[in-house]
């Protein structure tokens, strides 16, 4: 079943809520409050960051998403997100996405370098925000993330109905300048009005931000080939270990 | 920067600086993080791969739970603060999963052997606490995909991402030995003592065959990206 499906297969039934099934009860709820208070979470405690971007399916690029990521910078090179459909408690987990700087990206073979995306263009036009954040604030990091280079999986589609996760993942980009990289209007007017801002006026404070000098070949793929990456999941042999007795 | 065999640093990459940390914790303040704060419990148990079944890994759950029937969690390979965010796990009960059309099901894999056996656990919680937790869980199935393959050494997550299958009591299957004792020795537990503990625990009345599909068919899944033509829209003017 691959994730350039068009629609997936027949949904399960139910009261169409997304995904479905009843509420908890109050003990499960003791439950996880009991495991809150005595386990760790390390991993969790480490995204620090909200951040509110658009992405665009590699494979249709007429299907775009609002996406929150919750960051967590592992070094100066690197950060990885957890991605989410909403910033609500009741957000669905879509994906995974990766950010590297650009001298690590350079490392990548180029097979590799054609999964990921630049971020320049959605951090000089104002499409990623840090929610909540003064832009002073978010100065240091974004001119950071405007030269980094992501790659981001998308587990779960939300956008197209799906009421649990179906399929293989897809390959998801970054919004660009041109063609059907740009990101519809009324989808940042959406978001805009929600957290009180303004685009516009985001990408005009942003206008001394640099981003990387050489456009890469192989990053943001569909910008040079018109083509973008379907992934499918197919059975195969598996490695089998030495025969048991 | 924590060091992972061999001195390699994965990912690459110098730590934050002081100033770094002090912007970042400053920011975080003035933020909501509320799906974050559903990832309130912490699961460790085993994974395989399931193109590649002699490759074993410890995982590391946070899981948030969505409603009575489903749960998602972001998966890591470790409990540390630097640990790698290794893929995505949902997890849906038995009665979700017979609603799933017979393709997608063969994607996905059952929980009741894992837990029975003693491999998954909330280490720190207690395990009365957790009874009727468990309980619910044996009779559900995960669909997890791995997007970075730190156990292979990759430094960066690199490629497609790979579809993971749960211990199970045959075969490739079966949890090595020795990952067992490491992650139990770490937590202090026995896997064999919880094993006993959750004799009690019923088996589901019923395994979907689809689910577990290496077990029958013997084959495991592989993710394959190829260059695609897009769908366009209408010309441009």
């Amino acid at each position: 079943m691959a994730s350039s499906d068009s629609v997936a297969g027949a949904m399960p039934p139910g009261d169409g809520s997304v995904p479905p099934g009843k509420s908890m009860t109050v003990g499960q709820t003791i439950i996880d409050s009991t495991a809150h208070i005595v386990q760790s979470l390390n991993p969790i405690k480490n995204m620090k960051k909200h951040v509110c971007t658009f992405a665009i399916y590699s494979h249709d690029m007429r299907r775009q998403i609002q996406v929150h990521h919750y960051a967590s910078r592992l070094s100066q090179d690197f950060l990885q997100c957890t991605v989410y459909d909403s910033d609500e408690s009741d957000a669905r987990l879509i994906g995974v996405e990766y950010i590297i700087s650009q001298r690590v990206f350079d490392t990548l073979q180029p097979e590799e370098q054609k999964l990921w995306h630049s971020h320049g263009y959605e951090v000089t036009r104002g499409l990623w925000v840090n929610p909540g954040v003064p832009e002073m604030i978010q100065k240091p990091e974004l001119k950071n993330i405007a030269q980094t280079y992501g790659k981001f999986w998308c587990t779960w589609q939300v956008d197209r109905g799906d009421q649990l996760p179906m399929g293989a993942p897809a390959l998801m980009v970054s919004p660009q300048g041109v063609n059907q990289g740009m990101v519809k209007e009324d989808m940042i007017r959406a978001r805009d009005e929600k957290y009180k801002i303004s685009c516009e006026e985001l990408a005009k404070s942003r206008e001394g931000i640099v981003v990387p000098e050489t456009t890469n070949p192989f990053s943001d793929y569909w910008m040079t080939t018109q083509k973008g990456f379907a992934v499918d999941v197919l059975p195969t042999e598996m490695k089998t270990t030495t025969a048991l007795p | 920067m924590a060091q992972h065999g061999g001195g390699e640093e994965i990912p690459p990459g110098k730590p934050m600086s002081a100033k770094e940390h002090i912007i970042e914790k400053g920011a975080s303040m003035m933020q909501s993080l509320k799906p974050i704060e559903q990832m309130n419990q912490h699961v460790c148990t085993f994974a395989i791969y399931s193109h590649d079944m002699t490759r074993q890994i410890e995982t590391h759950h946070y899981v948030s739970r969505i409603n009575e029937d489903v749960l998602q969690c972001a998966v890591y390979d470790s409990d540390e603060s630097n640990a790698r965010l290794i893929g995505v796990e949902y997890i849906v009960s038995d009665k979700l999963f017979e609603t799933l059309p017979l393709e997608e099901q063969k994607l996905w894999h059952s929980h009741a052997y894992e837990i029975k056996s003693g491999l998954w656990v909330n280490p720190r919680v207690p395990e009365m606490i957790l009874t009727p937790e468990l309980k619910s869980l044996s009779k559900t199935y995960g669909k997890f995909w791995c997007t970075w393959q730190t156990d292979r050494g990759d430094k960066l997550p690199m490629g497609p991402p790979s579809l993971m299958v749960s211990p199970q009591g045959v075969n490739m299957g079966m949890v090595k030995p020795e990952l067992i004792l490491n992650r139990d020795h770490k937590y202090n537990i026995s896997s064999e003592a919880l094993k006993t503990s959750r004799v009690e625990l019923p088996e589901p009345e019923w395994l979907n065959p689809q689910a577990d599909y290496w077990k029958q068919h013997g084959k495991g899944f592989a993710v394959d990206i190829a260059p695609a033509e897009m769908k366009k829209i209408t010309a441009f003017p």
